[in-house]
């Protein structure tokens, strides 16, 4: 820590959403020279707080001071202009354009007549890619033709392109594989007296790189101090405002050895697929750990019948049967709890109430007509089954909080005699009540003899919720972890890329 | 481990098979009517294709923007009731009538551009409602097909320069000129990011609204010019919009390579298509196809037009593109 | 839990809900704007003036209710203008001037451009063609069709029976008035009461949602052009028969406003928003619009730049309309909410 002034300052910052505070007056500092962590749950207030530091968001209350300037941004460039460059969580790249346009946008250099000089831009960018140790990348080639780890690396370059003084990483690690090169690339940027805020949910991540954190909780600072002082218990209980313990649901194991499996896949592939075999039985609840884009989400959607297989089979209950579309998967019981939630998990324009209904709509109907009364009936024990309360029904479902509308669509999912559940990350967004509750539903629903197929990007949720976890790596699955072995570390090095030896080290 | 880039080559331009089909057409064509290839024939032939192309040129770039524009045809009916009673009765008629329906142009436009990208509203509704008061306000100014336009603009324009340029392609290629520089700019770059990714660009620090008021303005001047041109073709004044022009135009479009989805293509390619559409109705002319056929070839080229849009962007792009698809993402724009 | 809000957990979509008050609103509008005229004009505003408006506005009421339909699915169909003409030309093509064919001339006319419908739903469901320009481009073909069989010639005679259904009473009360209320009543129950019309509300509203949870898409998308192709063809028949004759063009002053009335009911033209008590105040509105427009001389350049402002206006005020519906909805979900996660923050 150096004896100069903090880099930032903020005060008191607030910010509300209607009836939701996101920022409760919060303040804290950074200083030159430092990386500090910025950690807490979904719904924390992290990513309001990354929005209003850079610019995209303005603030209800409070101020912030950068270099003891007042710091008022309404855009991004004039953000930038500041200092203050991010690298976002959901990459701010056009896959379109080139790597070289995009490092330059929006304000490629031009010439005279204002003209975008590309072929110079193109050469800068040969020469900034070597010396940020971006190999393997030509200027030209188009950000949607690379790999998302190399997408996430080109989104990190161009935040530390404008050489900041304030550097923000929201969850930069996410898709990388080789987290050594962002490592080295900190340190080396830190000689230049900058500040870096660090978002992530990572704990490992944060002791390495971090010596001072800062948690958020409910929109409440709760925590900024010093890592060395304290343990991660300490950590994770300021995070959730509970200890590891009580956060998961107790572990009974209730699973049907001798039926045929619910769902079993051999040889499967698809767009995004490549061979996989597995199989899920009733009463399992099975994992799925990787890293961003390692073709979990293909595997999913060929599942619940939105890809064509190019080869392989699936089987439901022993029986092959072939997922033309998501009705003859629904019809199978496969139901799919999908990944975004906004644009393909709710309908946002029906109410609550309908959103959880509409697969088994004509059940409620009568020569077509809905009853009321029954439509109501069967939305009610629905919303019951996961603690859903009943004034939420009637209005809007764009109304509700996330988590809210997670659970509306989980209750839907149960609707329908579902017998296999496919969730991808389905505590993404939702706030730490609700996330307990999902966890409920799914030994609830194991324990009554259906079928869990579990994606999520919260390791600590694989290990402690399933039997067995499967490891998906460059569109195939390579490994399986039983229950006993299941620790985040190893899922992690696996979901890396990382082999194990015979004697289990890596 | 190795992450490499799957360096592909760069994708063939989304004009190219537009082109090769154009080629294949015009030979058919100059068979079946041998003045084709004559200088007066083609002349003639850039006549009829210049306001199909200049109008698919300006819409090109509201859809490469990832919006849509049925303004066209209003705008175009509105500028050549100006042209037909203004051009002959002011000073220096043909030029102040030129700019006078490039400023209507550009007005409608901006008002487009307002309300799609200040006010939020869906663009297709918001532009059918002001194709409909553009053609009220070409019906308040000339109520029936009539009006004068001046001699200059008649025959000066549908003529040649130095007796073998002819005019339209010197308009043509001014207009593709214009278009090549354009997208080497700073809007031109912006107008296809917001075009693939609103979001993103938004990210990026592109001025995502300012973008759409500049695409939608910039068609409106076209759609100007392009009426400026009809009064050239025609010679009179006409208030009435032609529901299968606005078709052709959007057909200009898609044949062109441009998706309708935005963010892929570029104007080449709506001239091209726009010389595909109008060599294909002379040839039918030309074999004798009775007139009231072409309205069902309308509709059938439409639909194909699109079919083959999405054809060529599959074999140009020479891979099964989903692009990577971030619907709906958290932050928002406005 | 309120136990008053448990039971008040109504799903009537005709509830008093932002919607219904759009749609009253449009009629309050209708009411404001012929009192205006009264007093502009003493002599307007007589009951037979007032029968008038309300019977010539059935051909708007059923062809916006198609129009709403394909609408509600985020489509639009440009070709009812023309269908209602060719169902025109058809039945009084096939009548004649006498009541004999009218058995299955009706039949006939229905299924034709039931049909033509139909084919616009394949093309937007299987081909993907965007619906404006499929819907267009069978509109011109078939305008072609239209052109090239009845070589031009316009004027035809229809059955008088269908003339005598424009133009007669029941206790005083024009047929086409009755006919009127049963259309609103039939056409409210299949889009906002049945199965299927929740399930357009859902797909309209996220195709992708749809999709996963197994919705028939295709299915729901070819029926819905092809009802709307049915609405147009009635709408044109019934149009045959209070002008007693049939041209080429005469369902062209229909499209935009069929259009115009879903927009102005306050129906989202991105789908899967809006009411048919919505669509028809539109369409009362709009008729008695074209009426006052009418009696005041203008023309019809002055009639389309109305209309076309009209139709701005109301996109405009439907921003508004959705910003009412948050509020109610904020005040459902009551006050407990302060651990709500924004909906506008990303999931971390």
């Amino acid at each position: 820590m150096s004896s100069l002034g903090p880099i930032l300052q903020a005060t008191n910052v607030h910010k509300r959403y209607g009836a939701t505070v996101a920022l409760d007056e919060v303040s804290f500092s950074l200083y030159p020279g430092e990386v500090c962590g910025l950690l807490g749950e979904n719904g924390a207030g992290k990513s309001t707080l990354v929005k209003i530091l850079s610019g995209i968001v303005v603030p209800d209350a409070g101020q912030i001071v950068i270099d003891g300037r007042a710091y008022r941004p309404h855009n991004i460039i004039e953000a930038r202009a500041r200092g203050v460059s991010t690298a976002f969580q959901e990459l701010s790249l056009i896959p379109t354009l080139s790597v070289a346009a995009n490092l330059f946008l929006p304000r490629p250099k031009v010439n005279v007549i204002g003209l975008v000089t590309m072929r110079a831009i193109e050469e800068e960018t040969e020469t900034m890619l070597k010396e940020y140790g971006v190999s393997g990348v030509s200027p030209s080639t188009l950000v949607g033709d690379l790999s998302l780890g190399l997408r996430q690396r080109i989104e990190i370059v161009r935040a530390m392109l404008c050489r900041p003084r304030l550097l923000l990483l929201d969850e930069p690690t996410a898709a990388i594989a080789d987290r050594e090169w962002l490592f080295s690339l900190i340190d080396s940027f830190l000689a230049g007296g900058t500040a870096i805020l660090y978002i992530t949910h990572r704990l490992d991540e944060v002791r390495r790189l971090c010596k001072r954190c800062v948690i958020l909780r409910n929109g409440k600072k709760v925590l900024d101090a010093a890592l060395e002082g304290i343990t991660d218990d300490q950590i994770f209980t300021n995070m959730a405002g509970r200890s590891v313990v009580e956060a998961y649901p107790v572990r009974e194991s209730n699973i049907d050895e001798f039926a045929p499996p619910v769902l079993a896949a051999h040889q499967l592939s698809a767009a995004g697929v490549n061979d996989i075999t597995f199989d899920l039985r009733r009463g399992e609840i099975l994992g799925i750990a990787a890293l961003e884009g390692q073709g979990q989400s293909s595997l999913f959607r060929a599942l619940a019948g939105l890809e064509r297989l190019k080869a392989g089979s699936i089987e439901v209950n022993g029986k092959p049967v072939r997922l033309r579309s998501p009705h003859t998967a629904r019809d199978a019981g496969i139901v799919l709890v999908p990944e975004e939630r906004k644009s393909e998990g709710i309908f946002n324009d029906l109410s609550t109430a309908a959103n959880i209904s509409i697969p088994i709509i004509n059940q409620a109907a009568r020569f077509n007509f809905i009853q009321t009364g029954k439509e109501r009936q069967i939305v009610e024990r629905a919303a019951a089954l996961v603690d859903l309360n009943n004034r939420f029904l009637r209005p809007n479902i764009n109304a509700l909080s996330g988590g809210n509308q997670q659970k509306t669509i989980l209750a839907r999912s149960l609707l329908a005699n579902a017998k296999c559940l496919l969730l991808f990350d389905p505590t993404r967004g939702v706030d730490v009540g609700t996330k307990h509750i999902i966890y409920q539903v799914i030994r609830n629903f194991a324990r009554e003899g259906g079928a869990v197929f579990f994606f999520s990007t919260e390791l600590d949720e694989l290990v402690h919720l399933c039997d067995r976890s499967l490891v998906m790596y460059r569109n195939t699955i390579v490994a399986e972890v039983r229950k006993e072995e299941l620790t985040p570390h190893l899922l992690l090095s696996l979901a890396a890329g990382h082999k194990i030896d015979a004697d289990g080290t890596t | 481990m190795n992450q490499t880039s799957r360096d592909r080559r760069r994708p063939l331009p989304s004009s190219l098979f537009a082109a090769l089909l154009y080629v294949v057409m015009f030979v058919i064509y100059s068979i079946n009517a041998p003045s084709a290839i004559t200088l007066l024939g083609i002349t003639d032939l850039l006549n009829n294709t210049i306001v199909l192309a200049i109008a698919a040129a300006g819409l090109t770039l509201v859809i490469l923007a990832a919006e849509l524009d049925l303004s066209s045809v209003g705008v175009i009916a509105v500028s050549n009731v100006i042209v037909a009673t203004v051009s002959t009765k002011i000073p220096a008629g043909p030029f102040v009538s030129l700019l006078l329906v490039c400023s209507v142009g550009l007005l409608v436009g901006l008002i487009n551009g307002w309300l799609v990208a200040f006010l939020g509203l869906q663009s297709l509704a918001c532009t059918l409602g002001t194709m409909i008061m553009c053609q009220g306000v070409a019906l308040v100014i000339l109520d029936a097909p009539g009006g004068e336009v001046a001699a200059f603009i008649m025959n000066r324009l549908t003529d040649t320069v130095f007796g073998i340029i002819p005019v339209a392609g010197v308009i043509l290629a001014a207009v593709v000129s214009g278009w090549l520089l354009l997208r080497r700019t700073r809007l031109g770059i912006a107008i296809y990011a917001v075009g693939t990714d609103a979001v993103a660009s938004h990210l990026t620090g592109i001025n995502v609204k300012r973008t759409k008021l500049g695409v939608f303005g910039l068609a409106g001047i076209a759609y100007g010019l392009a009426g400026y041109m009809l009064s050239a073709q025609t010679g009179t004044g006409d208030p009435r919009v032609s529901n299968s022009f606005l078709l052709y135009v959007f057909a200009a479009v898609a044949i062109g390579g441009t998706s309708l989805g935005g963010g892929r293509g570029g104007v080449i390619g709506g001239v091209i298509g726009a010389g595909i559409l109008t060599v294909m109705q002379k040839l039918l002319f030309a074999v004798g196809v009775a007139d009231f056929y072409t309205n069902i070839f309308s509709g059938l080229i439409m639909v194909v037009a699109i079919l083959f849009g999405n054809l060529s962007a599959i074999l140009t792009l020479r891979q099964r593109v989903p692009l990577i698809r971030r619907p709906n993402r958290e932050y928002s724009v406005h | 839990m309120d136990n008053t809000q448990s039971r008040t957990v109504s799903f009537t979509m005709l509830a008093v809900r932002p919607e219904t008050i759009t749609a009253v609103l449009v009629l309050l509008a209708t009411v404001v704007m012929m009192l205006a005229m009264k007093a502009l004009n003493p002599t307007f505003g007589s009951m037979g003036q007032i029968a008038a408006i309300l019977t010539t506005s059935i051909f708007l009421v059923i062809a916006s209710y198609g129009q709403g339909l394909v609408i509600l699915l985020g489509g639009i169909d440009l070709s009812i203008g023309v269908v209602m003409s060719i169902a025109g030309m058809i039945i009084a093509g096939l009548t004649n001037g006498s009541n004999e064919a009218l058995v299955w001339a009706i039949p006939v006319t229905l299924l034709s451009c039931f049909a033509i419908g139909l084919v616009n739903g394949l093309g937007v469901a299987f081909l993907k063609v965007p619906p404006f320009i499929m819907t267009l481009a069978v509109a011109t073909a078939a305008f072609g069709v239209a052109l090239g069989v009845t070589a031009g010639s316009s004027q035809r005679t229809v059955a008088p029976a269908l003339q005598l259904l424009m133009s007669a009473q029941i206790c005083g009360i024009p047929i086409p008035v009755l006919l009127i209320v049963c259309f609103f009543a039939a056409g409210s129950l299949l889009q906002s009461r049945t199965a299927e019309g929740r399930k357009l509300y859902a797909i309209g509203s996220s195709i992708a949602a749809a999709r996963i949870v197994g919705l028939p898409i295709e299915a729901l998308t070819v029926a819905a052009y092809g009802v709307s192709g049915l609405c147009a063809s009635l709408a044109g028949m019934l149009l045959a028969g209070y002008s007693s004759g049939a041209t080429l063009d005469m369902g062209d002053p229909f499209l935009m406003p069929s259009i115009a009335a879903v927009v102005i009911g306050g129906a989202s033209v991105t789908g899967g928003k809006g009411i048919y008590f919505g669509t028809f105040a539109g369409a009362i509105f709009l008729s008695a619009l074209s009426t006052i427009i009418t009696v005041l001389s203008l023309s019809q350049g002055w009639r389309n730049i109305i209309q076309g402002g009209i139709i701005i206006i109301a996109l405009i005020l439907q921003t508004k309309q959705w910003y009412l519906q948050k509020m109610a909805n904020r005040r459902l979900t009551g006050q407990g909410l302060a651990n709500r996660a924004l909906s506008q923050t990303s999931k971390v």
